[in-house]
C-alpha cells in the first residue's frame, strides 16, 4: 500500500510537470503554470533545509520538527513575499500552512518510527531465538 | 543446493563453488562469500592490525579520525568513511548517523529514549546514537537478512 501510494505520489508529480510544460510550449506562461513551478522549487528548497536539519542535528523528534517548522514557516513566507502569495495582513498563513502538514508529518514519522524499531528488535529476537 | 565440506589439513580456508550456470544468484552468493572475508586495516600502539567485518563493532568519525571498534580494542583506521561505504553492500554494515557505521551483525536491541533519541545497544553493552533518518537503512538490513 505505502509503495502504491508513494509511486501516486511520483506519477501525479510527474503528469503535472508534463502537462504544464507542454502548456507553456504552447501558451506561454500563466498564472497556474507560475504557480506550479513556484511550488516545484519551494518543496526543493524546503527538502534541502530538512535534509541538512536532518544530517547536522542530532535533536529529539520534537526538536527537530520545531526546527523544521521554524525554517519552512520562514522559506515559505520568503518565498509567499517574493511570488506575491503573501501580503503584510495575512503573512501569519504561513505558519498555518506549514503547521498542519508538520502536524501530519510529524505523526507519521513518529508511528513510522515507532513500527521499525518493532520490526529490527523483533527480527533480533528471532535470530538468537534460532542460535 | 548442494553444500559439502571437508577438512583439508595445512590449507587456508577455501570455498568452491560449482555451478551449472553462472547467473545472479550464483553472483549473489559469490559476492556474500567475498563479503565475509572482508576486512580493514586498523592501527593500534605502531602495529598494524588486520579487523575481518565479523570483528567489528562499530567505526566512528572522531574530530576527522575514523576509529574502529571491536568488542574490546579500538584502531585507528587511516582510510576515510567512504572507504568503508564502498565495500559495505551484502554486509551487516550500515551507517546510523553522519559519523558513525554500525555492524548490525553485533545489535542487541533500538530503544527510543524518553527524549525520543533513538540508541543502538550493541552485543558488549556499548550504546549507540541513531539518527532516524538511517533507521529504515537498518530495517533494509534486517529485511535483506530475514525477509
Amino acid at each position: 500500500m505505502k509503495r502504491i501510494l508513494r509511486d501516486t505520489c511520483i506519477l501525479a508529480a510527474l503528469m503535472i510537470l508534463c502537462v504544464f510544460t507542454v502548456s507553456m510550449i504552447w501558451v506561454g506562461m500563466t498564472d497556474e503554470i507560475k504557480l506550479v513551478i513556484c511550488l516545484f522549487i519551494l518543496s526543493f528548497v524546503i527538502s534541502l533545509a530538512n535534509y541538512f536539519i536532518d544530517e547536522y542535528t542530532t535533536l529529539p523528534i520534537l526538536g527537530c520538527y520545531a526546527v523544521k517548522y521554524i525554517s519552512a514557516s520562514g522559506i515559505v513566507m520568503l518565498f509567499g513575499f517574493i511570488a506575491g502569495w503573501f501580503y503584510k495582513s495575512n503573512f501569519w498563513m504561513a505558519f498555518i500552512y506549514v503547521g498542519i502538514v508538520l502536524v501530519m508529518a510529524y505523526f507519521v514519522d513518529a508511528f513510522r518510527t515507532k513500527r521499525d524499531i518493532e520490526f529490527i528488535n523483533s527480527k533480533i529476537k528471532s535470530k538468537t531465538v534460532r542460535e | 543446493m548442494r553444500i559439502e565440506k571437508r577438512e583439508v589439513k595445512g590449507q587456508p580456508l577455501t570455498v568452491i563453488i560449482e555451478y551449472p550456470e553462472w547467473n545472479e544468484s550464483v553472483e549473489g552468493l559469490y559476492k556474500k562469500i567475498g563479503r565475509m572475508d572482508l576486512s580493514f586495516t586498523g592501527k593500534c600502539e605502531n602495529r598494524s592490525v588486520n579487523i575481518g567485518v565479523s570483528d567489528l563493532y562499530y567505526v566512528e568519525n572522531v574530530e576527522r579520525k575514523l576509529f574502529i571498534y571491536t568488542r574490546n580494542e579500538v584502531y585507528r583506521f587511516d582510510g576515510a568513511m567512504a572507504d568503508i561505504e564502498n565495500v559495505m553492500d551484502e554486509t551487516g554494515l550500515v551507517r546510523i548517523s553522519r559519523t558513525c557505521i554500525m555492524n548490525t551483525d553485533h545489535l542487541r536491541e533500538i530503544r527510543q529514549m524518553r527524549n525520543s533519541h533513538l540508541e543502538a545497544v550493541m552485543d558488549n553493552d556499548e550504546k549507540l546514537i541513531v539518527s532516524r533518518k538511517y533507521l529504515p537503512d537498518i530495517k533494509k538490513i534486517f529485511k535483506r537478512k530475514n525477509p
